[in-house]
């Protein structure tokens, strides 16, 4: 439904630590990588549009038996009367992709599994294009996931219920709560009649701002 | 015959879930409550599919399985119960226990293990005892079937099963199952109909039911969904009368069972009765080649097919101590090289008297099969290691083999039946191989007989009729190949054969392997069992497809040798670069070459500590600078195990010495399954020659200590990737401190930080591989 027909490269590359310009022989690797994960991935997206409330438990998606708790998803959907609940994922077969690459070589496995990031990303801007079409008198919020700020990643599991998204995508969570296929993002992006202020985006929120190899360095990671 | 199987059509049910939401149940709610909660509701729902003429309504318990029942504070048994009971209630001539997927994926791209999920499915069967069948619908994932099935075989009490798997318009399940994968491998497995449900409306399902009226010789189901979701509002519009009339082309096609899934109503269910009134049944004759496959890849023997046979230890000593050091990737390696160079099928041989054959088989078998499509054919003599890898197995493999001996046919066909595997048979018996043509003839006839009264198929059946070798029996080459055309010409069977051991004590092997190669395969070779890496083999197989007007057009001879000129192998070690400097620009293939031809003057372990390790140490000395970056890193380190490679081959030919610096577990923490930073540390601490015993990812705690209290471990290395599964770290540790006392830890992955990682009680968090090296080095004192 998606057709990506090529990985950013420099986004790959930086997933990947490559702060260098790639030589030659990482160019060659980079050809045979993107290749292999091009004609394994099937990309995909379900989403759901419903309206939310805002309740002293959290911001209720109505209709639905989903509620997005914690205090940084409320201030992102301030303003909005409803949300588009997405998943997209990029299907098993990347997982078996990259497994193969590791199996033959550690640096194809890393690259292929960077690559695949970054077409993770690629999909998720697509989709989005694609669905904001449908909504051309609303103004959206940028995409916040579960496990950005303190929106639990606990809540995959009704995010994916909700969504159908093991019927329409072939998504699931592992016991640890991880969705499987691996290259899978799940995100809430809010819609509001009025144009919106810019609000907090990125590090602001995330929770590895303390950590981050990234802003050590004075960059971001997307 | 059962009474369910009887009737000309068979009329199913329609939605379930869609018909809920119509009621007030909310998306992302938990259907299967209904049954206890709001069981009117549930009966009024199945009347209504009855009235509207379904001969089977399924249980609302699609998902109604300990894992995703566990959050509702019912038993799986009371929440079952009251479904079959309420399905009962509504007057249906027959109630289906219905199975959807268990909710999380099996190993190796989700956690959920083989056997936890056959005992998942075993509770939900034995709650169901009271149903009439058991169906498994909206399924992608084979291997979760196949463990759905064998639970229903076991547990089922002869109930029928029905199987339904959800394709995609690509004709394939979201896991990538093929429509003739599933139906070669469920058919094997002896479920009583198989078919198609959800994903995809009726209009769109079209090629894919086509495709499987192909592949099977079963009853077909079909029931789709109301046409396609709209995209905004994920409702289905087709109306009754259009789906009735869209399912006149399946019962057209063969379908023989029919019914709705989402989106549908009663009144969909009830178009397709008034359809089926005036239609007739088509009866079908497929003709179902011989063929094995893998989930995601069905191998046709229609023609010559490769069998790689390099994954055997027999006469290899690197492969023995890769047995032995239950060193997976080793075997993965071997994998890879031949299916690259041409290998249809692989054998998969892991005997070895001191080993675990039977854990052996099932480790390489999934591992094997988590990095390739490629078909596999299980080769041992020891029933439990065949059984343990036919259970597991995700697709139709091969067993090699049985043989005409009465103990041999007793032992191993029940177990091809079971598993629905084809099977070699060996010409052979108790009276060892005979001279002739003919006598080899009447075993694969016995053979043959015998496999056909269990009912194994006949294209299942392939013969090997023994290659001798020409020097001490040059007079039986010739009856090999007459028993081959027989065995093709007048039993119609597929022929197997091991080729190489025809010049075993001759000069010039390849030539003489080669050139019989060609001769079987004129004789009627289907399937040479070959050593795909030697190029005259393949190429011989290549050029005898061309030849006999196999390979149209050359298309496929052309593809591999039409380049004008064959890029000669490049041959660095004339061109005066050292080891150290094939390392550090990352030259794998030249990095093994110059090893491989400085083992001839020098001893391997100065190679390891004058040249590998010096190179490695000067790549990390920059990398810490932040000259290099971590993939510059980890092309020298690959480079290394290139060489490493060369010298451990070189030891297990040479020697009974081996590189080991000391030993180290590593492993990805329980509930993680990222595993390409820990990889990253294994290959580095692999190359400074630390013997590191991978456990992989998501590995529970006990099996680190198992490990760790196995080899006795000084350092055991932990990663984790997520915030979620940083309490496992903190586990695993603490019952190594408790079991383990002598062992030490070194924890890293990108949530960790030094704090936490003292906080959980680690000795040592390495921020990067190289680090751990470092902390490896002064662990060890070395």
């Amino acid at each position: 439904m998606i057709s990506l027909p090529a990985v950013d490269r420099s986004q790959g590359f930086r997933y990947m630590g490559l702060h260098s310009k790639p030589d030659a022989q990482m160019l060659r690797l980079a050809d045979i990588c993107e290749k292999r994960l091009l004609s394994a991935a099937l990309p995909r997206y379900t989403y759901q549009v419903c309206p939310i409330e805002f309740t002293t438990q959290g911001v209720v998606c109505t209709g639905t038996a989903l509620t997005l708790t914690g205090d940084d998803i409320a201030a992102h959907l301030h303003g909005c009367g409803r949300v588009i609940l997405l998943c997209v994922t990029l299907s098993a077969a990347v997982d078996t992709a990259i497994r193969a690459a590791a199996a033959q070589d550690v640096l194809a496995g890393m690259m292929t599994d960077a690559f695949a990031s970054a077409l993770t990303e690629q999909l998720c801007d697509a989709a989005e294009q694609e669905i904001l079409t449908h909504f051309p008198d609303e103004f959206p919020t940028w995409r916040f996931s579960p496990g950005y700020g303190d929106l639990p990643l606990a809540l995959q599991g009704d995010f994916l219920r909700t969504l159908g998204a093991e019927k329409r995508l072939g998504v699931t969570l592992s016991a640890g709560g991880l969705c499987i296929p691996t290259k899978t993002v799940t995100a809430v992006i809010g819609l509001s009649g009025m144009p919106l202020p810019k609000g907090k985006k990125g590090c602001a929120v995330c929770r590895l701002q303390a950590t981050c190899p990234y802003r050590a360095k004075g960059v971001h990671c997307k | 015959m059962n009474p369910l199987m009887d009737r000309q059509f068979l009329v199913l049910d329609g939605g379930m879930g869609t018909m809920l939401q119509a009621k007030g149940l909310q998306l992302g709610g938990v259907p299967e409550l209904w049954n206890l909660e709001r069981p009117a509701e549930i009966i009024e729902i199945h009347r209504a599919y009855v009235q509207a003429g379904a001969d089977v309504v399924y249980t609302n318990t699609f998902g109604c399985n300990r894992l995703k029942m566990a959050r509702t504070g019912h038993s799986v048994e009371q929440l079952i119960g009251a479904a079959v009971r309420n399905a009962r209630s509504s007057g249906a001539p027959f109630v289906a226990l219905d199975i959807g997927p268990i909710g999380q994926m099996l190993e190796p791209t989700g956690t959920l293990s083989f056997d936890e999920a056959y005992d998942i499915f075993r509770e939900q069967i034995e709650a169901g005892n009271d149903a009439d069948l058991i169906v498994f619908e909206t399924m992608s994932d084979l291997l979760e079937v196949r463990a759905g099935v064998l639970a229903a075989k076991d547990f089922g009490g002869g109930k029928p099963i029905f199987v339904t798997m959800s394709f995609e318009e690509n004709g394939r399940t979201f896991t990538g199952c093929s429509v003739s994968s599933m139906a070669l491998t469920l058919e094997g497995l002896g479920v009583d109909a198989i078919g198609v449900n959800c994903s995809l409306g009726p209009e769109e399902l079209v090629p894919i039911v086509e495709e499987l009226c192909r592949w099977t010789t079963l009853p077909v189901i079909v029931k789709p969904n109301a046409g396609l979701p709209d995209p905004v509002t994920n409702s289905y519009h087709f109306t009754p009368e259009k789906f009735g009339s869209c399912m006149r082309t399946f019962a057209e096609m063969g379908a023989v069972i029919f019914g709705g899934c989402c989106g549908t109503t009663p009144a969909h269910i009830r178009a397709v009765r008034d359809m089926l009134r005036t239609q007739t049944r088509t009866e079908r004759h497929p003709v179902i080649p011989a063929a094995v496959c893998s989930a995601n890849q069905t191998v046709i023997i229609d023609q010559p097919r490769i069998i790689g046979e390099r994954i055997n230890p027999t006469g290899k000593k690197r492969f023995k101590q890769a047995l032995i050091e239950h060193d997976i990737d080793y075997i993965l390696g071997q994998a890879i090289q031949q299916i690259e160079a041409g290998a249809d099928i692989l054998d998969v041989n892991v005997g070895l008297p001191d080993i675990d054959e039977t854990e052996m088989m099932v480790s390489a078998v999934r591992a094997i099969q988590s990095i390739t499509d490629t078909p596999l054919q299980l080769d041992t003599t020891d029933a439990r290691a065949l059984e343990a890898g036919l259970r597991i197995y995700n697709g139709k493999p091969i067993v090699n083999s049985v043989n005409g001996e009465e103990e041999s046919m007793q032992k191993v066909l029940p177990l091809v039946k079971k598993y629905g595997a084809a099977v070699v048979g060996l010409t052979l018996d108790k009276n060892g191989i005979p001279k002739t043509a003919e006598g080899r003839f009447a075993i694969a006839e016995r053979i043959l007989q015998r496999a056909l009264s269990l009912g194994i198929r006949r294209e299942d059946v392939f013969i090997d009729c023994l290659t001798l070798t020409a020097s001490a029996e040059q007079a039986g080459v010739m009856e090999t190949l007459k028993a081959v055309s027989r065995v093709k010409n007048e039993l119609g069977l597929r022929t197997v054969l091991g080729v190489s051991n025809i010049s075993f004590g001759l000069p010039s092997r390849e030539l003489v392997t080669r050139n019989f190669l060609t001769m079987a395969l004129y004789a009627g070779l289907d399937l040479p069992i070959i050593n795909p890496n030697t190029e005259s083999m393949t190429a011989a197989v290549r050029t005898y497809k061309l030849l006999a007007n196999i390979d149209k057009n050359a298309v496929d001879f052309i593809a591999h040798y039409g380049a004008e000129v064959t890029p000669a192998p490049a041959k660095p070690t004339a061109s005066g670069m050292t080891l150290g400097a094939a390392i550090s620009a990352g030259l794998k293939s030249e990095a093994a070459a110059l090893t491989k031809s400085m083992l001839n003057e020098i001893e391997p372990m100065v190679i390891v500590n004058e040249h590998l390790i010096p190179a490695l140490d000067a790549a990390g000395a920059e990398f810490e600078k932040g000259k290099i970056f971590l993939p510059q890193l980890i092309s020298a380190a690959s480079a290394a195990q290139g060489a490493f490679e060369e010298i451990k081959t070189f030891l297990s030919e040479h020697s009974t010495e081996s590189v080991n610096r000391g030993t180290i577990v590593l492993a990805t923490v329980k509930g993680d399954i990222h595993d390409i930073g820990k990889n990253i540390v294994k290959i580095l601490l692999e190359n400074y020659g630390y013997q590191v015993i991978d456990l992989g990812k998501d590995v529970p705690y006990e099996d680190v200590v198992t490990a760790t209290e196995r080899y006795h471990a000084p350092l055991v290395g932990l990663s984790a990737l997520m915030t979620t599964t940083l309490p496992s770290m903190e586990g695993t540790i603490r019952l190594l401190r408790e079991r383990c006392p002598w062992c030490q830890t070194v924890v890293g992955g990108a949530v960790l930080t030094p704090d936490y990682a003292e906080k959980i009680g680690a000795d040592y968090y390495a921020k990067d591989a190289k680090e751990t090296v470092d902390i490896a080095k002064r662990v060890f004192q070395n």
